[in-house]
């Protein structure tokens, strides 16, 4: 090292110049050896080289704990990425903590700290390793490890995009911090071009090798069972697929009947159910807000269905409320939007049954009801050959089942509806009480009878029930397509106009920190947007709008 | 040991002194015998020196003074008594028939021979020095002894900026001397004993990082020292000044010179000080409406009669702090020996709070060979204990709680019973508090279910051999060893709130830390044999230093399988380890330098230095060694040429100089972590040219003494800029990699510091000394990503709160953002339906806390035995955000509250979004739209300037002559005494952490305190 030194280039005082050399001299004497240790002190001790992760495939598997938490994330970025967002929006959950005095996403007002974890999460700890690290050294490698991370990868992006519209994708690692977006429409059919090469790779090697499980010890989903990843990657081309029938219907049906197709089959029993569980204590983020941080609560829409069809599963899905005195002991969510003043005012109102959604619950990202519910609705787009009835009431005992609540006489309850919903106390002086009329008729028992609108409607209202306690982000994009289930508007709406209150919300606003650092980027996104960056303008998918009856066929 | 030979060479010599000037018939009679001569020796000010030297004509008699001035010597009427003092004016006195002398002597200004303490250890004269230093003498330093001997430098330094960390007694110190000037470095000073540095470390807890805290502040290393240790520190400011430092010293390095023996008689001192903690604020509360009805907040109704209780009083208490210190210190001319005792033992404002600290010095100098080698080693033994350090923050904090439980409800309840039995769990406690909140907990719960303990053991040993050649070329070599082992546990009881804790069993967490430094240096000094008016002189150099960490970290699992078993196997675990091997740092830098030091006559004097270092963090790029010199000119005016009489003495000073500082340890080189949450496979931004952060500053200024030394005059400019920023950035959210560096940017800084001083009066009886220092800093970041304006760089991230610390091209060190108001564009607030302020959430800039110009004005008076000394410092200008304020708000607890539901609504000047006016809105819409802890900021800027009575000391000297006890000095000291002026609702300099985020914001910090105390010092 030290021959690469130039000492003359800077000196002009000959005298200093001689003395540097006798310095040079006397540090070769004085400190044996200088800087030949450097590189080796320079490494950390406490860190793993790439050598030492050969073995059983650490090197690419190290990866996927972290890719596979982080779809949902744990605690904080759970509640900043779905709870506080899709969760209220869908109706499941309103927070009974009063976030910046009420004003937030759960009344309109976006808050930029929060939703920029989406993207953080997203592209820094799902994104980012795949496209540059496991990119590099499992795409040609290791083809069966590449195929799960194609899996995840549309699994978190697929909510990126639904939440945002246009988005980074395609472009990624090519691009630096500097990427450009894709349109809505790029982005999904990217999603089913991976789901080819996932499909096809497991397939391959599954068939190449039997029984071999070469990923169990990274899996937190299936234990390293390829079969199973085969149904899943085949499920949610079937539900992406569904997102955008009422805007390209033909890619629609293509993929959804190559899903249903596919020799690897689908989701279709609760044993096969893809979920987050296990590995490095990863716990369920619902049981650890709800319990440790007391940040949630039922909704209103919810615990309004539930009541309204005196649903088996109520019970076992939620919990009656303890506070205040005249709700005790029935089942009353608070509506999203309510400003619900501080702690414990609304704290007693109905949470999840934290017996059955427990600290190491599985947090599902798809179940089976799910799948039958899309296999119903492809029938009635008369796309197979199936009964939509069947299907519809399939999925419905599956979720029962699901639950362990037996559905009784549920499937031929021709007169249930959605009940109205009263909130027992008024928040604060100035504010509306939260009560309000159920907005929804539609009953539960398939009526072959009535339009296939109406018996959309009750597909999607029954897969929402069935995609709680996690399958928020789901819902409120399903809600936003087909406009099903109805849902109560929020109570107070700072979104300064930007959001109509009926309306509801469409999207969520691009992080400002992209406006900082991708500004000419994200100025092309908002173009192809089409409308103003804001939670009012609807994404491509989104045809309905929000209008108060919705066309779907 | 050594005590005996030289009482007995004291006691020979005079022997012999007095035979040879008695007749030779042995005992005389008529011939005066020596009796024991007490004296003082002071300065013009009346203030007494330290150190000089007190000898009696013709023989080997002599002594030195001790830290009150005083001195014993036997001698008998006729002699005559040698003072001689570097920098003063050598005088005789003869001594008459009084047994008691009080002696001045005057500064020798004329030539102004004083010599300072430069960089490396090296003594220089002043005249020659290119650059401004400031000189702290130990008296002052312990005139009012705080926890931290930094704080005593506050106010009395121009161009320092000392912030005390909010966290209470063993607290660290933000100490920040010309700007700060590096976005990822530390931009603390290098602390430097003796010439050789020693490390300022933390425990593994290091500061907090976010507006949550939880970590309590770790304590720094400075305040380990025992202050009675301390004879001087020299401040050195400026780039030029540290230059032969080298990297560490790139922000400003503190010299600290400490005591060793004097050759003369043995001497003890001892020095005893108690204060007295109170705290200087309380917030202001509303008492007047109730809790809301099912709530833990105060909107509730209108209370029967106004709330009584005061809370803050049942939770506060008094601190103490109690520190007695004992030295002795002999030696001979060949050999001298100090040892030092001292114990602190503090309590703070928080119960529980409790700091006790044991510091051991001994230190051996001696000559050998004639005189030509000299052998110095200092050793220091520090042990400290600190339980309870308080929580800063939202997290494990005890005022949060404390000051947001609702009005007019009894807190009493949960102060004696903060835990309730759980029958379930045979009467487990469980918290019990009127919330179930993670920002708030039993504040009393906390104290004695959440407690956290550190200890440090602290070795410190310098030793240096010199050898003098000949009268112009020595030889010295050095070497020094500085370990700190630290402990550190923090227990979380079951029951406490679970956000806060891992399952309902409890948990905790412990970390061990070593950090060892060893520095080592060469250095040959010489000075060029010439008999002419040109003269040369210098050094050249080589050192290394080793910064080595070892340690573990053990975390909390998933909770302990028994409760409140505090022991690492009642630890679970699930998946992944809760053990971390800490990160060595281990980090090398090997250098040479040199120093060329040209002089004519005695009034032009040119420095030239240069430094190269090979720095091990830089291995894996390109090039691993960077070079650095500096040029400096100093012209003494008042030499030169005839100036007019009233100007004693005037010198123009110039200089140039380049630091470098290396990058940061491993990050060239970034690998894979195996952390509690897995493997963390890195990728960061590839990059292969990393060079060093580079200061180039530039500095010039003068020093005047006028009108017979009475008025001293210094005044210095400067201006630096930082280059090559590290800047760590998350690359935009679309990006592939998780982090990425930054090499470049700017961050300049400029300023200049004054000081003034004054002898108002100037007498033997009364002395009154006025000293003024006035600085000023402005910092700008130039530049931070050339390729993108737009860049930040996060001190600070929000979490989800009101605050974020933030770079930002443009703006400059530490600004603060905030959410603001929406306004219309004629200015008014925009509310939403219901009245509440509407915010977008989107950050920006809304203050900055630094000042824009710091003040201090000292007075010390002398009036026969008595000494008064005050100090007023303000620091003018910056804004500062209350968290606390804007959460009290939010949760009805505050006044601003309880006036504006008394006034039926806050007044406002808004719109709706109707675009109708709104001018009253009702409190509690209002107060819990703009607070709670993601408010809007913009309300809750205050203007950081305060002015305050720093400290004041009433000191009394009884010099006692002919008995066991020299001399007794007494003082009454305070200090905070009195907020001349202060407009934040807390005080202003208080900072959450010491470390570069956090800035100028009060998330609920402990309050600052008033104090008040008696010191006693005996020498014996």
């Amino acid at each position: 090292m030290m021959k690469n030194i130039i000492f003359l280039k800077d000196k002009t005082i000959s005298l200093l110049t001689f003395s540097k050399w006798a310095l040079v001299a006397s540090c070769f004497i004085l400190l044996a050896g200088c800087t030949k240790n450097f590189e080796n002190m320079n490494t950390s001790n406490a860190g793993i080289t790439d050598a030492e992760l050969k073995a059983d495939f650490n090197f690419i598997g190290q990866y996927y704990p972290s890719i596979q938490q982080h779809i949902f994330g744990e605690e904080g970025d759970y509640q900043l990425c779905q709870n506080l967002n899709a969760d209220a929006y869908c109706g499941y959950y309103m927070s009974p903590n009063n976030f910046r005095g009420n004003i937030n996403n759960e009344s309109y007002s976006l808050v930029d700290g929060w939703n920029v974890d989406v993207f953080n999460m997203a592209y820094g700890q799902v994104m980012g390793p795949i496209v540059v690290n496991l990119n590099n050294s499992a795409r040609v490698a290791y083809p069966h490890f590449w195929a799960i991370a194609l899996i995840l990868e549309v699994q978190a992006m697929s909510r990126v995009t639904d939440y945002y519209g246009p988005i980074p994708y395609t472009k990624q690692g090519t691009a630096g911090a500097k990427t450009p977006y894709d349109s809505q429409q790029t982005v999904y059919n990217t999603f089913f071009a991976q789901l080819d090469t996932a499909v096809t790779n497991l397939t391959t090697y599954v068939t190449a090798n039997p029984g071999l499980k070469p990923f169990a010890k990274f899996d937190m989903v299936y234990g390293g069972d390829y079969t199973q990843w085969i149904k899943y990657a085949n499920s949610l081309r079937l539900r992406l697929a569904m997102h955008i029938v009422n805007v390209d219907g033909a890619t629609a049906k293509t993929q959804a009947l190559k899903a249903i197709n596919d020799p690897g089959g689908l989701i279709l029993t609760n044993t096969d159910n893809a979920g987050i569980q296990g590995i490095l204590s990863y716990h369920s983020p619902i049981w650890w807000i709800g319990t440790s941080w007391t940040d949630l609560a039922c909704g209103a829409s919810l615990t309004s269905y539930l009541n309204g069809y005196k649903d088996p599963r109520e019970a076992k899905m939620i919990s009656p409320a303890t506070a205040p005195a005249g709700i005790a002991g029935q089942y009353v969510g608070i509506r999203v939007g309510t400003p619900v003043g501080g702690k414990p005012m609304y704290s007693g109102y109905s949470l999840p049954n934290f017996s059955n959604i427990s600290e190491y619950s599985s947090m599902i990202l798809i179940n089976a009801a799910e799948v039958w519910f899309l296999k119903s609705e492809a029938a009635l787009r008369g796309w197979t050959s199936e009964s939509a009835q069947t299907d519809y009431e399939t999925g419905i005992t599956t979720s029962m089942a699901q639950w362990g609540a037996s559905a009784g006489n549920y499937l031929n309850d021709k007169t249930s509806t959605q009940a109205d919903y009263v909130d027992p106390q008024t928040p604060q002086a100035g504010v509306a009480n939260a009560s309000i009329k159920a907005m929804s008729t539609i009953t539960i028992a398939w009526d072959a009878t009535a339009t296939n609108e109406r018996n959309l409607e009750r597909i999607i209202t029954q897969k929402w029930i069935a995609n709680f306690p996690s399958g928020g982000w789901e819902s409120w994009t399903e809600y936003r397509r087909t406009g099903y289930p109805r849902l109560f508007p929020v109570v107070v709406n700072n979104s300064n106009g930007t959001i109509n209150t009926d309306l509801q919300i469409r999207r969520i606003a691009y992080p400002s920190s992209e406006y900082t650092n991708n500004a000419t980027n994200v100025a092309a996104a908002v173009t192809l947007l089409g409308g103003p960056d804001n939670g009012g303008t609807p994404v491509w998918w989104d045809t309905n709008k929000g209008k108060a009856n919705p066309t779907n066929f | 040991m050594l005590l005996v030979p030289c009482i007995a060479f004291g006691a020979n010599s005079h022997q012999k002194a007095s035979v040879a000037t008695g007749t030779k018939t042995g005992t005389s009679l008529n011939v005066p015998n020596a009796a024991a001569i007490k004296g003082v020796v002071k300065d013009e000010t009346g203030t007494p020196l330290a150190g000089v030297t007190v000898a009696i004509k013709g023989t080997n008699t002599g002594t030195q003074t001790d830290v009150n001035g005083a001195f014993t010597l036997n001698a008998k009427p006729g002699d005559v008594l040698m003072i001689s003092y570097i920098g003063y004016v050598s005088k005789q006195v003869t001594v008459g028939n009084e047994n008691y002398l009080t002696i001045s002597i005057i500064s020798d200004t004329k030539s102004l021979n004083e010599v300072v303490v430069t960089a490396l250890g090296v003594k220089r004269s002043e005249k020659s020095l290119v650059y401004a230093n400031q000189v702290v003498g130990g008296d002052k330093l312990n005139n009012v002894k705080g926890d931290n001997l930094m704080n005593s430098l506050n106010g009395r330094v121009a161009g320092v900026d000392i912030s005390p960390s909010a966290s209470g007694v063993g607290g660290s110190v933000k100490v920040i001397l010309r700007g700060s000037k590096s976005a990822l470095g530390g931009n603390q000073p290098l602390y430097v004993i003796d010439g050789v540095p020693i490390t300022n470390a933390s425990n593994a807890n290091m500061q907090p990082t976010g507006t949550y805290g939880g970590s309590p502040d770790g304590g720094d290393g400075i305040s380990n020292l025992n202050p009675d240790d301390i004879e001087s520190m020299t401040v050195l400011e400026g780039a030029s000044a540290a230059a032969l430092y080298g990297s560490q010293a790139a922000d400003g390095v503190i010299l600290i010179t400490t005591k060793k023996g004097k050759a003369g008689k043995a001497e003890i001192n001892i020095s005893s000080s108690y204060t007295n903690d109170v705290i200087s604020y309380k917030p202001q509360f509303q008492n007047e409406y109730g809790v809301t009805p099912n709530g833990n907040q105060s909107w509730g109704p209108k209370l029967s009669s106004p709330a009584t209780a005061d809370n803050i009083n049942d939770f506060f208490q008094h601190g103490n702090n109690l520190t007695n210190s004992i030295n002795f210190s002999s030696g001979n001319d060949a050999a001298q020996t100090y040892f030092s005792y001292a114990n602190t033992h503090a309590s703070g404002i928080q119960p529980t709070n409790n700091l006790n600290r044991n510091n051991f010095t001994f230190r051996e100098t001696a000559k050998f060979l004639n005189n030509k080698l000299t052998v110095d080693v200092n050793t220091n033994y520090i042990n400290q204990k600190l339980t309870n350090t308080p929580g800063i923050g939202f997290y494990f904090n005890t005022l949060p709680g404390l000051y947001l439980f609702p009005r007019g409800v009894d807190i009493l309840p949960y102060k004696n019973n903060y835990g309730v039995p759980q029958l379930a769990r045979n009467n487990l406690l469980t918290q019990n508090w009127i919330a179930n909140e993670d920002i708030q907990q039993n504040p009393w719960w906390i104290l004695n279910k959440d407690p956290n303990y550190g200890n440090r053991d602290r070795m410190l040993i310098n030793s240096s051999v010199k050898y003098e050649f000949n009268d112009w070329l020595n030889l010295q070599v050095r070497g020094n060893v500085d370990r700190t082992a630290d402990t550190y546990q923090q227990d979380r009881y079951a029951g406490t709130n679970p956000v806060l804790t891992q399952g309902i069993n409890g948990s905790f967490i412990r970390s061990e830390q070593t950090v060892t430094q060893m520095y080592g240096d060469a250095i040959l000094n010489f000075k060029v044999p010439m008999k002419s008016d040109f003269k040369i002189d210098g050094l050249v150099g080589t050192s290394i230093t080793d910064n080595n960490t070892v340690g573990t970290t053990y975390g909390e699992g998933i909770g302990l399988l028994i409760p409140n078993v505090f022991i690492d196997q009642n630890v679970l675990t699930s998946g992944s380890s809760n053990v971390t091997t800490l990160p060595a740092s281990h980090n090398q830098i090997q250098s040479i330098f040199g120093s060329l030091n040209f002089s004519y006559k005695t009034w032009a004097y040119l420095t030239l230095t240069d430094r190269n270092d090979w720095s091990s963090t830089l291995a894996f790029t390109d090039k691993q060694t960077y070079t650095y010199p500096s040029v400096g000119l100093s012209l003494i005016v008042s030499e030169m040429t005839k100036l007019p009489d009233f100007i004693s003495y005037a010198k123009l000073r110039g200089s140039y100089a380049e630091v470098a500082t290396t990058v940061p340890v491993y990050l060239t080189n970034q690998i894979n972590v195996n952390g509690s949450g897995g493997v963390t496979l890195v990728h960061p931004v590839p990059s292969s040219t990393y060079q060093p952060t580079n200061t180039k500053s530039y500095e010039a200024g003068a020093d005047l003494r006028l009108l017979d030394n009475r008025l001293t005059f210094n005044y210095t400019w400067y201006k630096s800029n930082t280059y090559h920023q590290f800047i760590q950035y998350t690359p935009g959210a679309g990006s592939i990699y998780t982090v990425g560096y930054i090499n470049a940017g700017n961050i300049a800084n400029n300023g200049m510091e004054i000081k003034l001083g004054y002898d108002i009066a100037r007498g033997s009886v009364f002395n009154w000394n006025s000293a003024i220092n006035y600085s000023f800093n402005k910092n700008k970041i130039v530049e931070l990503e050339p390729g993108d304006p737009t860049a930040t760089v996060e001190l600070t991230g929000n979490g989800a709160n009101a605050y974020e610390s933030v770079l930002s091209q443009g703006g400059s060190y530490g600004d603060i953002w905030g959410v603001k108001y929406e306004r219309n564009a004629a200015g008014q607030i925009m509310v939403g339906p219901g009245g509440a302020p509407i915010n977008d959430g989107k950050f920006v800039k809304v203050g900055n806390p630094n000042p824009k110009f710091q003040l201090g004005w000292e007075n010390t008076f002398n009036y026969k035995k008595f000494s008064l000394d005050l100090l007023v410092d303000g620091k003018f200008g910056g804004q500062v955000m209350s968290m606390t304020q804007m959460t009290m708000d939010g949760y009805g607890v505050s006044v601003a509250t309880g006036q504006a539901r008394d006034a039926g609504g806050v007044t406002v000047n808004a719109v709706d979004p109707d675009g109708k006016a709104v001018t009253k809105v009702d409190a509690q819409t209002w107060y819990a739209g703009q607070g709670g802890r993601s408010g809007i900021a913009e309300p809750y800027m205050y203007s950081a300037t305060v002015v305050r009575l720093r400290s004041a000391s009433l000191g009394y000297t009884q010099p006692i002559a002919s008995s066991f006890i020299k001399s007794v000095r007494f003082s009454l000291i305070g200090s905070n005494l009195i907020y001349f002026s202060k407009k934040a609702p807390f005080d202003p300099e208080i900072t959450m952490s010491t470390g570069n985020g956090l800035g100028g914001v009060d998330v609920f910090n402990q309050p600052t305190t008033r104090r008040f105390g008696a010191q006693l010092n005996l020498t014996f």
